[in-house]
């Protein structure tokens, strides 16, 4: 009944969640097949069992396994996140996080919003024009682009905004389309984008153009899933009784679908609209690799194949963090778009 | 209540029972392949055996090569295509055809007889279902009915069936085999007219690849539908390293389906008997399990793969299957809590009927209580979210090949094709990425529109408002 | 209320079809149904489920959709035919309140929200004026406290009170006419006393003519001034209520009122008609009961029986009604209290 209790409860659930999580994460690996400390080492070094033992001290490898998980859950909850010992060498992770993450999350920001602002409309238009030749044009269109692998999808966007074209019609006229000068110029059309002047206009605009195509590819599967979404919640909103009533009253036509169709259509879609960020957090791997945006999948992606792993399992529990602070904005938004919830719980 | 004797349909044959024609077809139909049938699957047993210290791997190696003598119809010896031209004619080729066309009636040959065979398999069924079946009618009936009207789930059915026939068929499909122009391409020759010299000459396959090389722009680069210098036919090019495209395709398919079919059916089975088990307990045991699952998907699919893939190369557990089944085992880990989810609803609602709470007052056992009156409702959405993660989890293979970790290479597979193939792309060379890329949508959308037809036809009401979005997604990629 | 015969009615229907079209067949939902309704009067229509008693309702509301539309007949208000195009023109002139109560209101929104949409379109208030209206519609529908309630969502009501505040919305409309389909059914047998009650008061203040459709006799037998019985899409037989009840016309008003708890003797088994109702195809080609009519001869398998008089403003559409037929000569009026030779099973 009491929305605040209801967020209460769910905030006090994620605690749990967070923290089996990162036991996981410190099992595998800390425990797992792998010795963290020998992965760390160089070839040569492996053997000397000087510098073995030194880089087991400092990884707190000697002690006994339990005082070396409660360490590190204590200093992972704290944020004392140490340093690298590959990546970057002897930085400080936090400060490496705070370099690269923002540039995700404006990956992210933008996917998501891209994803969301069309996917839904495409979705809603499908829904209300049911069953005729624009409903199947964009169903098709949405399945077939959720279908695309997202990595190859970036390597071909990179491809034709790499060339310039012109369209020409006789001597008429010729439109030049060359993606790094539309707009704010890009000295390349790959690589992490300026995050220093977004205050400005022209540096907001020329690091959003930076990220789109990426955003484009990340937000391109969940915007096949938010149309289908979008699409069927419409069409189940259609057929329901307050819709017939409220025509019968003689709401107009627009203030139908906007006022009460829309808006009910609207509540199913706010968990996969969240639930989709996740996958933007995994798949941002990828595109971040594509198309060489230094952010946090990346790092993430090139501390594993290092063999940087105690910054591997930092990095999990950072991603962790954020899955679960996502789910929290979720319910937050779901109590204040659907005043049923908070009644039966979950 | 046989009604054998008075079927509806008459019969070609002197006999009276279509029973009889359909199993004479099919003994027809099995011993013109049996030995492909076969070969696949000590095939694939074997590749998974051999790392392991079990004592089985040596008899299996040895059946394997017994299996391969068994005469096949459609078999490289029959129809070959690696011939070559020796001035005036095809040598060593299916009737003398240019090596292009024979292979061409390989391929097609081959999906000829699978469509055939399927087309039995339903015949039978509807032979089944028509004359031998004591009930008129069951509830599955229209299910399929409902299925077979259902044009977009005919589609993916009929682009899964493709792929799978393309896995199995993998080795006869290819106008060459991995083995001999990838594996050991330096001790294999072959047999070609150089037309320089106006003679027959022979080298080394492995020569006759750094030859072939599509490299961007290179006049040596062989496209989709070509011939190279040797007189080999590409049906989908070369990659940049001279080999087969079609070839390292094909074999990839394999790989994906049999780690595919092998990580959904280690998560369905994990999920479902989750689900059945929390369904049954509910209480307490649900809210452990809810919390379980919340905390593995908390940490994001695709990056725990990473994690995993990474922690775990170098083990024994790696080196089967060229990596692909620890891959199984990692998907099946993290990616039973989507099914999970998607199948609590269905499980949680057959909990609540009566017969449950029937069976419990006379004392049956719970497990048994789980097996016979819970499990066969939610098998219908096991097969819907089964073929939709199928899908997705051919994209995250396919991902994580990409970038060089799970599938060990050499191996092919087709994410590591469209890495070797993406600085091309805007070249000459433009097929080693493109096509890979549009057979992982086309299969991935087949699978999508299999697992639609699926729920269609089982709930022709419900909507696909529920979890499922993540599960057609595999996981971040 | 009694009306004299040649007073315009308020709602004429004539020979109105509806059908819907499937991908595997036509279902003909309403056939050729004709009914009147006089301003201040309660007509009743009753019928078993799937006798298109609901889609009538809709019909006249101009609420039907695909893949059902109306194909013939025609729906005239005060003279103006309302299938040519004109439901916008009489929005509120009609209103209607359906089964389920749960669903009539739009759960987004808050009961007040709804109605003061209503009065704004129809009254034209605005602001306090038509929050103090809405309360005012509140308290006549007899919600209690209704200042609290009316700043409450839907589900925060109990069954019985979100049902009377749909009939607040519908009245917020100022209609002269009331459609109710089955407005009871889905509440307790004590609230169904209740809403019955306000109906009757309701109408009598608003002078409001009331069309109420419902599968059950009893409340037929208390609520209407006349009714209309309906059999698969076609109106079988007219009367005044008490004169339905004590001398049914047609075969089926007569098996159902003997289907009625407590109108047979309670040492026998209750009677039910054999069989279902069937779903029309196609235009009647035959009588539609006939397969369940105990009294059907072998005309009524070959032609649909045509309306005849059969005394004061009643008629019932059945072949033993009609001047010449053999049967006629035995009965033409069917004794309701009588049990029919041949058992317990019609």
């Amino acid at each position: 009944m009491n929305k605040l209790k209801y967020l209460g409860k769910r905030l006090l659930m994620s605690v749990p969640v967070v923290w089996l999580g990162a036991s996981m994460t410190w099992f595998i690996i800390f425990m797992g097949p792998v010795d963290p400390a020998s992965r760390l080492l160089s070839e040569g070094q492996t053997r000397n069992p000087a510098a073995y033992e030194a880089a087991q001290i400092q990884l707190g490898l000697n002690q006994p396994p339990l005082q070396h998980y409660l360490d590190w859950m204590s200093n992972l909850a704290v944020f004392d996140l140490g340093q690298t010992w590959l990546l970057y060498q002897g930085s400080n992770v936090n400060a490496l996080i705070l370099d690269f993450l923002p540039r995700t999350l404006w990956l992210g920001f933008w996917s998501v919003l891209i994803a969301v602002f069309v996917g839904v409309p495409l979705g809603f238009y499908a829904g209300m024009r049911s069953n005729t030749a624009s409903d199947y044009v964009a169903s098709m269109g949405g399945i077939v682009w959720r279908a695309m692998p997202n990595f190859w999808l970036a390597i071909m966007l990179l491809t034709v905004l790499g060339s310039a074209y012109t369209l020409a019609a006789g001597d008429f006229f010729a439109l030049n389309f060359d993606w790094q000068t539309i707009g704010p110029n890009l000295d390349s059309i790959s690589g992490s984008p300026d995050l220093s002047r977004l205050d400005t206009v022209d540096g907001f605009l020329a690091a959003t153009k930076k990220v789109l195509p990426a955003a484009i590819v990340l937000g391109s599967a969940s915007m096949g899933n938010e149309m289908r979404i979008g699409r069927t919640a419409v069409l189940e909103v259609r057929n329901e009784d307050y819709i017939d009533l409220a025509k019968a009253k003689g709401v107009s036509k627009r203030a139908l679908v906007w006022k009460h169709i829309l808006r009910n259509a609207l509540v199913p879609l706010v968990p996969i609209i969240t639930s989709e960020a996740f996958l933007l957090i995994g798949g941002s791997v990828l595109v971040e690799t594509v198309f060489g945006i230094n952010g946090i999948g990346n790092l993430f992606y090139q501390a594993a194949i290092q063999g940087d792993l105690p910054l591997v399992g930092t990095l999990m529990y950072v991603f962790i963090l954020m899955i679960v602070g996502i789910n929290l904005i979720q319910d937050l938004l779901y109590t204040l778009i659907d005043p049923r919830v908070g009644l039966e719980g979950s | 209540m046989a009604r054998a004797h008075e079927t509806t349909s008459g019969t070609l044959l002197p006999t009276n029972s279509p029973a009889a024609v359909w199993a004479a077809i099919g003994a027809v139909l099995f011993a013109a392949q049996g030995g492909a049938f076969f070969g696949f699957v000590v095939g694939v047993l074997g590749d998974l055996l051999t790392v392991t210290p079990l004592p089985g791997a040596a008899f299996v190696t040895a059946v394997e090569a017994a299996v391969e003598q068994i005469p096949t119809l459609l078999s490289r010896d029959v129809i070959p295509n690696d011939g070559y031209w020796n001035g005036s004619r095809w040598v060593g080729t299916f009737l003398g055809l240019p090596p292009g066309l024979a292979w061409g009636i390989r391929a097609a040959l081959v999906y000829l007889y699978a469509f055939v065979f399927a087309g039995w398999v339903i015949l039978g069924y509807r032979l089944y279902r028509r004359e031998y079946r004591t009930a008129d009618w069951t509830p599955r009936d229209d299910m399929v009915d409902r299925f077979r009207g259902h044009k977009w789930g005919i589609f993916g059915l009929v682009v899964v069936f493709m792929f799978v026939v393309m896995a199995v068929f993998a080795p006869v499909l290819g106008p060459t085999t991995v083995d001999e122009n990838m594996r050991n391409s330096y001790s294999n020759e072959i047999t070609y007219w150089d037309s320089d010299a106006e003679a027959v000459q022979t080298t080394l396959v492995g020569e006759a690849n750094l030859a072939s090389q599509s490299r961007g722009d290179n006049p040596e680069r062989v496209l989709p539908m070509e011939y190279d210098d040797f007189g080999r036919f590409h049906p989908f090019g070369t990659l940049p390293s001279g080999q087969d495209l079609f070839t390292f395709i094909v074999s990839g398919s394999r790989l994906s389906l049999v780690i595919g079919l092998l990580s959904v059916g280690l998560s369905a089975g994990i999920a479902a008997s989750l689900a059945l088990v929390a369904a049954y307990y509910k209480g307490r045991t649900d809210l452990g399990l809810v919390l379980a699952s919340d905390s593995v998907m908390a940490m994001p699919q695709l990056l725990l793969l990473i994690m995993l893939t990474t922690v775990l190369s170098g083990t024994w557990l790696a080196e089967i299957y060229s990596g692909g089944f620890v891959l199984a085992l990692i998907f099946a880990g993290t990616g039973w809590t989507y099914m999970w989810r998607s199948l609590r609803g269905p499980a949680l609602q057959v909990a609540e009927r009566q017969w449950i709470d029937a069976a419990q007052s006379f004392g049956q056992r719970p497990l048994t209580i789980m097996r016979k009156h819970m499990l066969p409702y939610i098998t219908g959405y096991l097969l819907i979210y089964g073929s939709m993660t199928l899908g997705g989890a051919i994209i995250s293979i396919a991902g994580l090949s990409y970038l060089g970790l799970g599938i060990a290479p050499p191996t092919p597979e087709w994410g590591r094709a469209i890495n070797l193939g993406q600085d091309y792309v805007a070249t000459g060379s433009w097929h080693i990425s493109l096509i890979p890329g549009l057979l992982i949508t086309l299969v991935v959308t087949g699978f999508n529109a299999l697992g639609d037809g699926v729920r269609d036809a089982i709930d022709p009401q419900s909507d696909a408002t529920t979890e499922d979005g993540a599960a057609g997604r595999g996981g971040g990629a | 209320m009694s009306v004299g015969p040649d007073e315009e009615p308020l709602l004429a229907v004539r020979d109105l079809e509806v059908v819907f079209h499937t991908e595997r067949e036509e279902i003909h939902a309403v056939d050729g149904v004709s009914f009147d309704i006089h301003e201040g009067e309660t007509v009743g229509l009753v019928g078993e489920s799937g006798s298109g008693k609901s889609v009538t309702a809709r019909s006249i509301l101009g609420l039907v959709d695909s893949p059902g539309s109306i194909e013939g007949g025609k729906v005239g208000f005060r003279g103006d035919d309302l299938t040519d195009d004109n439901w916008e023109r009489h929005r509120g002139d009609i209103a209607i309140v359906f089964q389920d109560p749960s669903n009539s209101l739009n759960p987004v929104y808050t009961v007040g929200n709804q109605i003061k949409e209503a009065l704004r379109i129809h009254q034209g208030l605005r602001g306090n004026e038509a929050t103090d209206a809405a309360v005012g519609l509140l308290e006549d529908v007899g919600i209690p406290d209704p200042r609290r309630r009316v700043e409450e969502y839907p589900h925060q009501l109990s069954g019985g009170m979100q049902q009377r505040a749909v009939i607040a919305m519908a009245l917020a409309c100022d209609p002269d006419l009331l459609v109710c389909d089955e407005p009871t059914t889905a509440l307790d047998v004590t609230i169904q006393a209740q809403i019955l009650d306000l109906l009757a008061d309701l109408q009598r203040e608003e002078d409001l003519a009331i069309l109420f459709i419902t599968h059950d006799m009893g409340v037929i037998e208390d609520a209407t001034d006349r009714v209309n019985v309906i059999y698969a899409g076609e109106i079988v037989e007219r009367a005044p209520t008490g004169t339905l009840f004590s001398e049914p016309a047609h075969p089926y008003t007569e098996a159902l009122l003997r289907s009625i708890p407590g109108r047979t003797n309670a040492a026998e088994r209750l009677p039910t008609i054999e069989g279902e109702v069937p779903t029309p195809t196609g235009r009647a080609e035959d009588c539609r009961f006939a397969p369940r009519c105990p009294y059907a001869f072998a005309e009524c398998h070959e032609m649909p029986p045509e309306h005849v008089d059969v005394g004061a403003e009643r008629s019932a559409a059945c072949l033993l009604h009609e001047d010449g037929s053999e049967e006629a000569a035995e009965r033409t009026v069917f004794d309701g209290s009588e049990a029919v030779s041949g058992g317990d099973s019609a």
